[in-house]
């Protein structure tokens, strides 16, 4: 009954269909790039060294030609295992420390988004890697897991402390070197005025005015100088 | 009635729209281009030298084109578009009269005057009828007339006599202004016919889509992924997350160089096979063997290490240019020359993102190394080098000559206060400095702005005592005294005062007067201040010839606690001052006391704190202060019973001081530790005791730096 000019409805559909068309595109290809962005954010940490060992030497591939894989020692794969824990506990102090600045300088806007996203992607990370590495420990040994990450704490300090010392004895050759060089250089230079105040006495014992001039030269400089350095200095 | 909207046909209108909007766009943008033009740092005094080094005219080419990047083209063109359709319209209003919609008067129809009685009005219009009937009269060809003219003139005569005699039409005429009744009336829109004609329709569509639908969203997006492609610190945002994977708890200024040169900046710089060209050269350069240090570049051997262990790209480049720049090596190739000055200043903004990391972590070590970075670029220095090396003319032999063997660094400072005869004695000489080169550094290092520290202190505005929670202010009293500075006058006790405002100056507690010491009262000996407004003086610009940019000295005021290694109160920083540094000749220093305050939190449990207090200036090597301060916080009971005692109470005082430290941004202080000697014996230990302590304290610390 009623005579729909469809002509006229054209324009108007075409507007809807280009809008909603619009915004569609728009968030599909927002949304994918966002997903492809968080996807391709670098990790935090560099590739787990210690892990990588002790995992491989958990699943020794079989030599070619022989059938059963290596047997490796049960105390290597433990040291691997307290290695790996040790690694973990400088990653997990490093996250401990940045956390609460790296917050604050978000909110600050001093840092980027998508640093605290992967930060964040670290701090679970590490949280999945410590509960591997505590049943991997129980598995070993029965109880294991409870104690390995405090003896691996010890052991990170205690070669934190190495390294510091070590840095320190470096250094007592090049300070060794120096110190002899300075001596010798003040040797000389005491040698030297002994020999001028040899040297003088026996002018001394030559011309006496001389003597006065040098006399009377060097400790005019003195004062002087000593009552500039005060007037400066206040 | 007919209410009617037209366009504007005549034209007349729509030049006074264009004008208004053309005047409202491009007032602000004018402004803002003038502002920019001048340049800011024109206003800053300078310290006056004629150093010229090798590449003096490569810095100064650097420094004026990151000028000329300051001024933008686009509103350069937009300011003269918008003025010169300003003029146009200007001259469209002059030349197009508005058409004159005049008065319809019966009187100037019929030529006679208002007064004309009845009689004269019937025969002047029977005397024109006459004339004027289209039977009677003829069309003039000469004046190009036409019947239907004489026959409208004739009609217009008529209903003027009408208009005079009928009752009916007169009432019409007097209360519409026209014999013929109510007319309608118009409203004209002031603008152009031509954009509502057929035809132009589809393109005023065009132009609107284009305005709302590419380029308001073209200016938010843009607007929007710009504040989020740079940091609060202005640089992008990437380097900044490069820069806090970089910071280490025990980094030092080469590691803090180090990390700078992973900013993003130094990929833009060194894009394509600008990376990798003339790498080598300059890794030989800076790796050969120096005058002073064990490598030419002044890097030590960790800082080696770091270098060789980079891919090579541009962050090697950035780094290894850096170090050129640092140890002042002559790279002999003006290219690598112009980008070893070029990457000073991106390093240099990178550090502020450092320092703000630092900070974060409220770490003192690399919140130090941050600024110790900071003043070795603008100088030009290697880390942990001769701060002699900031001087003009002086070379790593002339330092060597000064300090010898000695493997602690003699400060600009030391080597002015030696007589002038001694210094002169060791430094001129054959491959040292000649007698002209000598007596410029000498005037360059008397410019210096030095901070001397007279005293510092704590305090609460209005009490006696610093009671737990309290706002505490850290006053500062210092002077500038440029190294080698003589006849500096003695310092005026009062001047050290730091006088509460009075209670209803709410001026001068918000800070906006200062008060001048005029003199002292003669019966209490009460020093008598002054108000006057606050006028805020800058130091000169930093005296650095090497680096590419003009900078402001800054002086950053910090407590830490040395025990712990953190911060306790985060830096204040101070780049303008109550009293001007020099006279106005620019080299007489004035040696005026100048004030800094600092506001904190005082900690909730009462105790003596020792905190060490900092003053860092981030553009000269060797002008720290470092002195121990004790916060001597008693118990809020005491407080209370001199309150008792003066019946003084305040109250208003502290919401006052609350609301100024939030506006100041102020942090609660963080630690609570509590030290153990805590005494209840301080009867006699008031505000003016710990001050004498500080300043013994001062007295001690200092003497050694100067």
């Amino acid at each position: 009954m009623f005579d729909i000019d469809w002509r006229g409805l054209l324009l108007p559909l075409a507007y809807l269909v280009v809008l909603v068309g619009t915004f569609m595109t728009f968030s599909t290809v927002y949304r994918k790039r966002k997903a492809l962005e968080s996807a391709n954010l670098a990790p935090w940490f560099g590739p787990h060294l210690q892990r990588n060992i002790y995992l491989s030497l958990l699943h020794m591939e079989p030599d070619e030609g022989s059938e059963k894989s290596p047997k490796v020692p049960d105390s290597v794969i433990r040291a691997a295992l307290l290695r790996r824990a040790v690694e973990d506990i400088h990653r997990i102090i490093q996250i401990r420390s940045a956390k609460q600045s790296c917050s604050s300088l978000l909110q600050r806007g001093s840092v980027g988004d998508d640093l605290w996203q992967r930060f964040q992607r670290a701090e679970k990370e590490m949280e999945e890697e410590l509960r591997d590495v505590v049943m991997e420990a129980n598995a070993l040994v029965p109880g294991w897991g409870q104690i390995i990450f405090q003896s691996a704490n010890e052991i990170a300090a205690n070669k934190a402390l190495r390294n510091r010392l070590e840095e320190i004895e470096a250094q007592t050759v090049q300070d060794k070197e120096w110190w002899e060089k300075r001596r010798a250089s003040i040797k000389t230079e005491f040698m030297k005025e002994l020999d001028e105040e040899s040297a003088k006495g026996q002018a001394k014992a030559v011309s006496d005015d001389e003597a006065v001039l040098v006399d009377t030269n060097t400790p005019s400089a003195t004062p002087s100088g000593a009552s500039r350095k005060k007037k400066g200095k206040k | 009635m007919s209410t009617d909207y037209a366009y504007d046909e005549e034209g007349y209108l729509w030049p006074f729209f264009v004008f208004t909007l053309a005047l409202i766009i491009t007032l602000p943008l004018t402004y803002l281009l003038v502002k920019r033009s001048r340049d800011p740092a024109a206003s800053f005094p300078r310290t006056h030298i004629n150093f010229k080094h090798a590449h003096t005219d490569t810095v100064d080419s650097l420094r004026k084109q990151e000028k000329r990047k300051d001024r933008k083209l686009w509103l350069v063109f937009a300011v003269i578009t918008g003025w010169a359709v300003m003029g146009y319209m200007l001259y469209l209003i002059q030349t197009t009269e508005a058409p004159t919609h005049e008065l319809w008067n019966p009187y100037d129809i019929l030529g006679i005057s208002d007064s004309a009685t009845e009689k004269q009005i019937k025969s002047t219009y029977k005397k024109l009828s006459l004339k004027f009937h289209p039977d009677k009269a003829k069309p003039d060809p000469a004046k190009n007339e036409t019947i239907d003219d004489l026959n409208s003139r004739y009609v217009e005569i008529s209903k003027a006599y009408q208009a005079l005699t009928d009752e009916d039409v007169r009432n019409n005429y007097i209360q519409y202004g026209n014999p013929d009744g109510k007319q309608g009336y118009s409203i004209n829109i002031a603008l152009p016919k031509i954009i509502v004609s057929d035809g132009n329709g589809k393109y005023v569509v065009l132009l609107y889509s284009v305005l709302f639908g590419v380029l308001l969203p073209y200016l938010v997006g843009s607007w929007w992924y710009g504040t989020l492609r740079r940091s609060k610190e202005g640089v992008l945002m990437e380097s900044a997350n490069r820069l806090f994977r970089e910071y280490k708890e025990s980094i030092d200024e080469g590691g803090v160089v180090t990390a700078l040169s992973t900013g993003k900046e130094f990929e833009e710089l060194f894009k394509g096979d600008k990376a990798d060209s003339g790498l080598s050269k300059v890794e030989s350069r800076i790796l050969a063997e120096g005058e002073l240090t064990p490598l030419a570049g002044g890097l030590s051997l960790k800082d080696k290490e770091k270098l060789e262990d980079l891919e090579s790209g541009p962050q090697r480049k950035a780094l290894a240019l850096l170090w050129a720049y640092l140890g002042r090596i002559e790279l002999d190739d003006s290219e690598l020359n112009k980008a070893k000055f070029a990457v000073a200043p991106i390093a240099h903004s990178l550090t502020k993102a450092f320092n703000a990391i630092a900070l974060a972590y409220m770490n003192t070590g690399p919140l130090l190394a941050s600024y110790y970075a900071s003043q070795n670029i603008i100088q030009a220095l290697p880390p942990k080098s001769s701060p002699l090396l900031q001087l003009p003319y002086f070379t790593p032999a002339v330092a060597k000559a000064v300090e010898g063997d000695s493997r602690v660094h003699s400060s600009v400072q030391g080597f002015m206060d030696r007589p002038d005869t001694k210094r002169r004695s060791v430094v001129v000489g054959k491959n040292l400095l000649t007698e002209e080169q000598y007596r410029e550094a000498i005037s360059v290092a008397k410019q210096l702005p030095y901070l001397r520290v007279a005293k510092a202190y704590f305090k609460v505005t209005g009490e006696r005592f610093i009671i737990p929670s309290s706002l505490v202010t850290l006053v500062v009293k210092g002077r500038f005294v440029p190294p080698g500075s003589e006849q500096v006058p003695e310092i005026n006790a009062a001047d050290l005062e730091d006088v509460d405002p009075a209670e209803d100056d709410l001026d001068a507690i918000a800070g906006r007067k200062t008060r001048k010491l005029v003199g002292k009262d003669e019966k209490t000996g009460k020093p008598i201040y002054e108000t006057s407004e606050t006028e805020l003086v800058a130091p000169p610009l930093a005296s650095a010839p090497y680096f590419a940019r003009d900078h402001s000295p800054r002086w950053h005021v910090f407590l830490t606690d040395s025990k712990q290694g953190r911060v306790a109160v985060p830096p204040f920083t101070f780049a303008q001052f109550d009293r001007p540094v020099f006279e106005a000749d620019g080299r007489t220093p004035t040696f005026a006391m100048q004030t800094l305050k600092a506001q904190f939190q005082a900690p909730p449990q009462a105790g003596h704190y020792t905190f060490v207090m900092h003053v860092v200036c981030d553009s000269y090597v060797g002008f720290d202060t470092k002195m121990e301060v004790t916060l001597i916080v008693e118990e809020a009971s005491k407080a209370a019973e001199m309150e008792v005692e003066d019946e003084i109470s305040e109250p208003e005082e502290d919401s006052i001081a609350g609301i100024m430290h939030a506006a100041k941004g102020g942090q609660p202080k963080r630690r609570k530790q509590k030290d153990e000697e805590e005494e209840e014996d301080s009867d006699e230990e008031s505000g003016t005791d710990d001050e004498d302590d500080d300043t013994s304290a001062t007295n001690t610390d200092t003497e050694p730096e100067n």
